[in-house]
């Protein structure tokens, strides 16, 4: 569905916004009722300072995430992926299938779609190190992957094997920690859990400490590991651009981090959490779609502060 | 073995006279250029053995011309992984030598820990120097750049990094 092009805010940035602000921005998009039901947010981005919400519609803050501007996408948005060294661009996962692509900060769309198979796309990331790899997530079918920017696309690896059964991929994140087989890994979120797959598409794997080989080299269970809680769906992941082994997740039961590259989690807030985002040079600087609102966290998530409601 | 004793002497001097396609066809003991296996050497001998080895134990799996299983990118039924292709098409020349050894001996398990695969273990079918002979043949197939690209990994992968 296109967005409105203009500003929106719900009642209860309207009542947080200061009078001059609500003046000038504010329109009464779901000021219908008392207790306006607020879509979930689904994805966040960053790029650069500009916040990106995806919800029933995608829209953008460039003030933090005090006011929100929808942006005029063709359709629902599931997925969103920007690059720090791309900006202004904005790939987009659709929920009625394919990829829209913006170069120009959200003002205009195209399609990048070709060869992509039908289904929506749940998640869509960009190689760290590399930015005109995209991977997008095709639900019921695999994880695609284009080196041109989305122009052409190829299945890069079927989908995940977790307890007996083929999941779909909820999130990705390209996680610039080294394979040990020339490349990086891709971590995945399910409705089952924590997986990854080196960019070589070599086989979708459990996040164990060290690289490959040193999981050759030990041979046993290694110590200390505090995986994310079993059988929960994994809705987000983002892993910090500026320090990759530094991750967050999005749970039903709150926002995680890990700061080992996903051995070792902690719990960070509770809520049902739908989408996190991390500043692409601050990896303290966090995003979390919580309990249907935003909250920003500044310190990794030690104290969380709410954003307005888009 | 005699074909080992020469393999390890005069390495400087038969690396200058050995040319990989005149040699694996003629069969000899001389160090093959461009091909080593965990950094030493390769003989065109252990090539052709590697060879016999791959049409012998992989083949039917990975494909004569080592193609791989059709469709290999997509599970089985069995949520099982078909086998990948061992040319540049596939995923095969991401991994060190040693990873390589160890999927051949042990089956993937023994470097992905718990992970089930249909790739059989070859530990007690075939000796180290049979599986360091398929692996070496295998490799000897790539072009320049997989060939590279692998020779960086293994290095690395030796760097203990
Ligand atoms: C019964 C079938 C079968 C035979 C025979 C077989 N393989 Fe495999 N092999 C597989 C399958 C299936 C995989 C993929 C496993 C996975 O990722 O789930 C595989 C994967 C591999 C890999 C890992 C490739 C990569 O890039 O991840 C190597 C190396 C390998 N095989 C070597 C060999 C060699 C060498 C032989 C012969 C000595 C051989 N295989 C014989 C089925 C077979």
């Amino acid at each position: 569905m296109p967005g409105p092009s203009y500003p929106a805010l719900t009642r209860r940035s309207f009542l947080l916004s200061s009078g001059t602000a609500v003046g000038v921005l504010a329109l009464p998009k779901v000021l219908h009722g008392a207790e306006p039901v607020k879509p979930a947010v689904v994805a966040l981005a960053f790029d650069g300072d500009v916040l990106l919400a995806a919800g029933s519609d995608l829209m953008r803050s460039d003030d933090g995430g005090s006011s929100w501007t929808a942006l005029p996408v063709p359709a629902a948005v599931l997925a969103l992926a920007t690059h720090p060294e791309r900006p202004g661009r904005i790939i987009a996962g659709l929920a009625s299938g394919g990829i829209a692509f913006s170069n120009d900060e959200g003002r205009t769309w195209e399609a990048r779609s070709h060869d992509l198979p039908e289904g929506e796309i749940a998640a869509v990331t960009v190689a760290a190190g590399q930015p005109e790899m995209i991977y997008a997530a095709v639900r019921g079918d695999g994880l695609w992957k284009s080196e041109d920017a989305g122009r052409s696309w190829s299945l890069a690896m079927d989908r995940p094997w977790l307890d007996e059964v083929e999941r779909d991929l909820l999130t990705l994140a390209s996680v610039d920690l080294a394979t040990g087989m020339g490349g990086i890994w891709i971590y995945a979120g399910t409705e089952m859990g924590l997986t990854r797959v080196p960019d070589c598409f070599c086989r979708w794997q459990d996040v164990q400490p060290g690289n490959a080989m040193d999981a050759l080299v030990s041979g046993d269970a290694p110590p200390s590991e505090a995986p994310l809680p079993a059988g929960q769906p994994i809705h987000a992941l983002a892993s910090a651009p500026s320090a990759p082994e530094t991750l967050y997740a999005a749970l039903p039961s709150g926002v995680w981090t890990s700061r080992d590259g996903g051995v070792v989690w902690s719990h960070l807030a509770d809520g049902f959490a739908s989408a996190v985002a991390v500043h692409p040079r601050n990896p303290d600087h966090i995003v979390a779609a919580l309990d249907g609102g935003l909250k920003q966290s500044r310190d990794g998530g030690d104290t969380w502060s709410a954003l307005a409601a888009i | 073995m005699k074909r080992r004793a020469i393999a390890f002497s005069g390495v400087a001097v038969a690396s200058l006279v050995a040319i990989g396609a005149f040699a694996q066809q003629q069969g000899s003991g001389a160090p093959v250029d461009g091909v080593t296996f965990l950094g030493e050497p390769v003989t065109a001998d252990e090539l052709t053995l590697g060879q016999e080895l791959y049409a012998a134990n992989c083949a039917s799996c990975h494909g004569a011309n080592l193609e791989g299983q059709p469709d290999w990118k997509r599970r089985l039924e069995s949520g099982r992984m078909p086998a990948p292709p061992h040319d540049e098409t596939g995923h095969t020349w991401h991994h060190a030598d040693g990873q390589l050894f160890t999927i051949t001996k042990l089956g993937v398990g023994g470097v992905v820990p718990g992970y089930e695969s249909d790739m059989p273990a070859f530990e007690g079918v075939l000796t180290d120097e049979e599986i360091r002979a398929v692996l070496a043949y295998i490799k000897s197939t790539w072009p320049d750049r997989q060939r590279a690209f692998q020779s960086d990994v293994t290095a690395n992968d030796e760097d203990g990094s």
